[in-house]
């Protein structure tokens, strides 16, 4: 049996969640591996939870945002910018495969967009193979 | 080298005078332990305490650590080296502490030492800056003209590392922890109430000290530091399994100077990285 990897993926409620339902609507093809939490914002993101998603199983977490200055909040994603950007140098310097980690702007049009980022990313972890190192679910 | 012996007699001279003065309700420093290589801190709080200060190359605990403890608006005096101005400083700008209430006793100082292994301690566990940033009293002669090597060099190693044998080593070093929390308590920067670690709702991680515990409790707390860890290497001199951790706050700082063009502690006009942004932040941080 091939490998099906688990992914995280959280998406804000205004742009990169409303472009998965266009997607949908759409009928837009792209892997069923992603399992998207809503957030209200890409800044409500902790690092805690990515770093909790790998240890609970997640083989890759994918984090969908607006696109820079598109923020419903005005500045939400320019802060989660920085701060995920940091998650990202951590989780690398720990070890971690740095493909596991993504950060995307999608906005509520682009439904292409998602469908793309989601085959695009699942074929990548699918290459990585299963995510061992901080998976305790075994 | 340091005269230590004209730092201590200034450090004692100046406590006893803004004690005397009433400038100041608590004058933070050092005072003897139970040897010389173990010195405590100290909070001299009248003249008489004044006499129990003292200063030698063992005295190395951030005094930064315990401004937090009192309330807002008293007048504290506190005996800082280089990398403790950057830790006041730091804590400035998160308005902690307000500038005017405090005087700092700024020790320029080559040649401390590390009380457990009796090292001299470089920049290679912390900032290796001499001269405190910001001062109102000098104890003692700036230092210059010496050699300043980047407190980034030591990461070359382990940066070169593959991505397996560094998830192996940091998974050994971390394993190792213990779960006493001695580096939050030695940390200035730690001062969160309650700790993220100790909350139960929701409960971020485990609370046994074993590996998935372990990880997600330092993995969570150098993402805290970050662009906040003005690197004075306490947290791995207080580990009582010797877990460097200096070494990844510094690969976090390191980062934070590339990616943001500015380092923890230098500026109390700055604010701290991770609550600012730029519009102009380019989007290849994020690859």
């Amino acid at each position: 049996m091939s490998f099906e990897p688990k992914i995280l993926g959280i998406a804000c409620n205004w742009c990169t969640y409303t472009g998965a339902d266009l997607a949908g609507t759409t009928r837009l093809q792209y892997p069923q591996n992603l399992r998207v939490v809503r957030v209200m914002c890409s800044s409500r993101i902790n690092p805690s939870f990515i770093f909790r998603a790998l240890q609970m199983g997640a083989d890759g977490v994918l984090v969908g945002g607006c696109h820079p200055g598109d923020c419903h909040y005005n500045t939400g994603n320019l802060y989660a910018r920085r701060r995920l950007a940091v998650t990202k140098k951590i989780l690398e310097f720990a070890g971690m495969e740095p493909g596991r980690f993504r950060v995307e702007w999608i906005s509520a049009s682009e439904g292409n967009r998602f469908a793309e980022v989601v085959t695009e990313f699942t074929e990548q972890i699918k290459n990585l193979g299963p995510q061992t190192k901080m998976n305790i679910q075994e | 080298m340091t005269d230590f012996k004209k730092i201590e007699e200034n450090l004692k001279k100046e406590a006893k005078r803004l004690l005397e003065a009433g400038e100041v309700a608590v004058v933070l420093a050092y005072a003897k332990g139970f040897d010389e290589k173990h010195p405590m801190p100290f909070a001299a709080k009248c003249v008489e305490d004044a006499d129990h200060l003292v200063f030698n190359e063992y005295c190395t605990y951030n005094m930064a650590r315990y401004l937090v403890r009192y309330p807002k608006g008293t007048k504290i005096a506190i005996a800082v080296k280089a990398a403790d101005s950057r830790a006041v400083i730091q804590l400035i700008q998160e308005e902690k502490v307000k500038r005017e209430d405090l005087i700092l006793l700024g020790i320029p100082v080559k040649g401390m030492k590390n009380g457990k292994t009796g090292e001299e301690i470089d920049s290679k566990t912390t900032c290796g800056m001499y001269n405190p940033i910001l001062h109102d009293i000098l104890l003692g002669e700036e230092i210059h003209g010496q050699k300043i090597t980047s407190p980034y060099d030591v990461l070359a190693e382990y940066e070169a590392m593959d991505q397996d044998a560094r998830w192996t080593f940091w998974k050994n070093e971390l394993d190792k922890c213990i779960r006493c929390y001695a580096c939050r308590k030695a940390c200035p920067m730690c001062y969160c109430d309650p700790c993220f670690i100790d909350q139960l709702k929701p409960k971020w991680a485990d609370k046994a000290p074993q590996s998935p515990g372990n990880m997600m409790y330092h993995l969570t707390r150098f993402h805290h530091l970050a662009g906040r860890c003005i690197d004075c290497g306490e947290c791995s001199r207080a580990c009582p399994v010797d877990i460097p951790l200096y070494l990844f706050h510094k690969k976090v700082a390191k980062e934070c100077e590339e990616m943001f063009n500015q380092a923890a502690g230098m500026r109390i006009e700055d604010k701290p990285v991770l609550v600012d942004f730029r519009v102009e932040d380019s989007d290849k941080i994020l690859e």
